[in-house]
């Protein structure tokens, strides 16, 4: 037997009358720091001071791990050692595994067991820790929907809404989760357009990892490009995408101290993760990029795509290399672009096309597998694509032009 | 048989399914954790139980994918026991949820989840009176240490339908 | 309403009324304005001891006898 809301309302609340009684309301520190938090007077400054405070511990932390311990460990003991080590100098199997018998950084030397474990063990699990470490305090103190409703305004101008930033900031760790969260929209034009969005303009992790170590002076520019971009797109997809756009409504939890028992599970969940999945990928994409060079077979992609490659974006034909193993991890695209001889500016074109030109593979298999239940995998997909091309073309060119603009290329 | 946590977004749904089955599933303080469905298994007094970790709902009626699954979960199991978690700081609307899955004919029980905020806001529930109006076993809990979960798994055996009609005229009487 | 101000849920919307429902969002219910943001932006709301956020034009289809007598619609 069914009850209308009415009633089931009328009993619950005469249930609640017979067995609940409330206490006098209390003010504490954390309801008081609770309000702040969502007041925009106090809220936005204080937004802008977590993400700021948080933003410097990562950069610290992984900063201290890498540049402090990895870098030394492995450009002064670990690749000249094994470039010496390892037998069959000048054979394939030295050039895939050991990579450059010259090189002197662990960065550019391009072999599995040199570039590939310095990128993944030195730089990018530093900062993967360091940024799960980050996202999970956002997520366990409550802080997250607070965020939601304090950039809700902003993010209906492109008609999505505060919520949308749950996605936004898992992705900044890894696109996957990002992606998976995009469930808790209420349309499929919301799912959509975000699922897009972030997979093709929010760098995770990683990458940021790989880049802040790589490139740090220009990592600010290519971030506002990028986030430029976010939203230019967003808008566009707005005006294009049929469908509605509903308004924001959520709940919005009180602040909690996150428990060192919950912290340090979740973050040895991800890094578990990371070992089976991601290191095994990194090594892959290494492997794969020396394989097809050797069989010549960039030079011969990089070749064909020259006029659009260094025409249209004014990047070298050699970026190809990269971007190929940028289908596999984008945070060994990015590295793999040291090894290229390229000016500034190129460099940013290359990392904002890395960003932007395809998802990786975990992260495309998760847009298929989400796509079915957001209006089916064709339309997704196609549409996924389309506008891929037409940010790739559009968005990077635009970088080329202003390069042109600014005389730096 | 089947055990089904349904509740709310955010009120420790994951942390009970991880108490219950020693899994490892993400706790976090945001609704809308949890989008897909987990499974787990726990043994009382020698029997098996699948125990599903479901995402967030907050009525029958979905309103976005992920309480889609939810409810899909519960159409697709023959007759589960449905756990229904409730933050006891947010008692009623937590109750509205459990009323309409026990107007659906489910086996139910209650867990009043985060009764330690409950205690800490001076919020006193009467815990045996509310069981013994509604007829299914109420636990107060507190997932995050574990604190009423052995109770829970004792209880479980006992959870049970609810004639709706005999229930709104002994509320009425009240 | 204003920021602070306290009210009794007058009247909501019929296609509002059934998302609330489930949130304990209904007529009758007590509710205070925590906050709201700037350029029609949400409004942030308390009933009982859950505090939910709305966008501001949900907000408007909510009807609220604000405690000094007048009635007013959510975030006016
Ligand atoms: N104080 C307190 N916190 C709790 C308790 N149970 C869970 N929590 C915390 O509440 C938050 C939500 O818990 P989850 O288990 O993720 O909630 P959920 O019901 O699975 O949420 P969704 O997956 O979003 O539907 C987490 O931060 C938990 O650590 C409890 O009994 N007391
Ligand atoms: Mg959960």
């Amino acid at each position: 037997m069914k009850l209308d809301p009415e009633e089931r309302w009328r009993l619950i609340d005469r249930v609640a009358r017979e067995t609940v009684e409330y206490g006098a309301e209390r003010s504490t520190i954390g309801s008081v720091l609770a309000e702040l938090t969502v007041k925009p007077l106090t809220g936005i400054p204080f937004a802008f001071a977590v993400l700021y405070g948080f933003w410097g511990f990562f950069d610290a932390f992984a900063g201290f791990f890498t540049d402090g311990f990895f870098v030394p460990l492995f450009d002064d003991h670990w690749l000249p050692w094994i470039q010496e080590a390892f037998p069959l100098k000048g054979s394939w199997l030295y050039y895939v595994l050991v990579g450059d018998p010259e090189a002197v950084n662990s960065f550019e030397a391009l072999g599995m067991l040199t570039s590939g474990f310095f990128v993944a063990i030195g730089v990018v699990l530093p900062a993967i820790v360091a940024f799960y470490l980050v996202i999970t305090i956002l997520e366990d103190s409550g802080y997250m929907p607070r965020l939601a409703v304090l950039v809700d305004t902003v993010l209906h101008k492109i008609g999505l809404h505060g919520f949308a930033v749950v996605p936004m900031i898992l992705s900044l760790g890894c696109n996957v989760p990002g992606v998976a969260s995009t469930r808790t929209l209420e349309t499929k034009k919301q799912r959509f357009m975000i699922m897009i969005l972030l997979s093709v303009f929010i760098p995770c992790g990683a990458q940021l990892g790989v880049m802040l170590s790589l490139i740090p002076e220009y990592f600010g520019y290519i971030m506002i490009y990028l986030v430029t971009g976010f939203f230019v797109f967003g808008w566009v997809l707005n005006k294009l995408l049929p469908g509605r756009s509903p308004e924001i409504i959520t709940d919005v939890p009180p602040l909690r101290t996150p428990t060192i028992a919950n912290v340090s599970r979740k973050l040895w969940v991800k890094v578990k993760g990371f070992f089976t999945n991601a290191i095994p990928f990194v090594l892959l994409g290494v492997g794969l990029v020396n394989l097809l060079y050797l069989g010549g077979v960039i030079s011969w992609i990089a070749n064909s795509l020259e006029p659009l490659f260094t025409g249209w974006f004014g990047i070298p034909k050699e970026t190809v290399a990269p971007l190929i193993a940028g289908f596999l991890r984008k945070d060994l695209a990015v590295a793999q672009l040291s090894a290229i001889d390229m000016s500034g500016f190129q460099l940013i074109t290359s990392v904002v096309i890395i960003s932007i030109y395809f998802p990786c593979i975990a992260t495309f298999s998760m847009i298929i597998k989400e796509g079915r239940k957001s209006g089916g995998v064709i339309r997704v997909l196609g549409g996924g694509l389309l506008t891929l091309v037409t940010v790739v073309f559009l968005w990077g060119g635009l970088l080329h032009l202003i390069g042109i603009l600014l005389g730096v290329t | 048989m089947a055990i089904l946590l349904m509740g709310h977004p955010n009120v420790g749904k994951s942390a009970v399914f991880n108490r219950l089955t020693g899994a490892n599933i993400t706790e976090s303080n945001y609704p809308g954790t949890t989008v897909d469905f987990t499974e787990g298994y726990t043994y009382i007094d020698g029997k098996e139980y699948k125990v599903i970790d479901v995402p967030g709902t907050f009525s029958t009626d979905p309103k976005d994918e992920a309480e889609k699954v939810a409810l899909d979960i519960l159409a697709e199991h023959e007759d589960p026991i449905v756990l229904v978690v409730i933050d006891s700081t947010k008692i009623e609307r937590g109750l509205y949820l459990a009323f309409e899955i026990m107007e659906r004919g489910y086996k139910v029980m209650i867990a009043l989840n985060m009764w330690d905020d409950a205690e800490k806001h001076d919020l006193s529930i009467d815990v045996d009176q509310l069981e013994e109006i509604l007829g299914v076993p109420v636990v107060p809990t507190v997932a995050i240490s574990g604190k009423g979960i052995s109770t829970l798994v004792e209880n479980v055996p006992t959870a049970s339908r609810v004639d709706i009609e005999r229930l709104r005229e002994k509320i009425t009487s009240l | 309403m204003d920021y602070g101000e306290k009210g009794v849920i007058k009247e909501i919307d019929r296609d509002l009324k059934d998302q609330l429902l489930g949130r304990g969002i209904r007529e009758g219910k007590t509710i205070r304005m925590d906050t709201k943001q700037p350029i029609n932006g949400p409004v942030v709301i308390t009933i009982d001891r859950s505090t939910t956020s709305l966008g501001f034009n949900l907000a408007k289809d909510i009807f609220v006898e604000v405690e000094n007598g007048d009635t007013s619609n959510g975030p006016s």
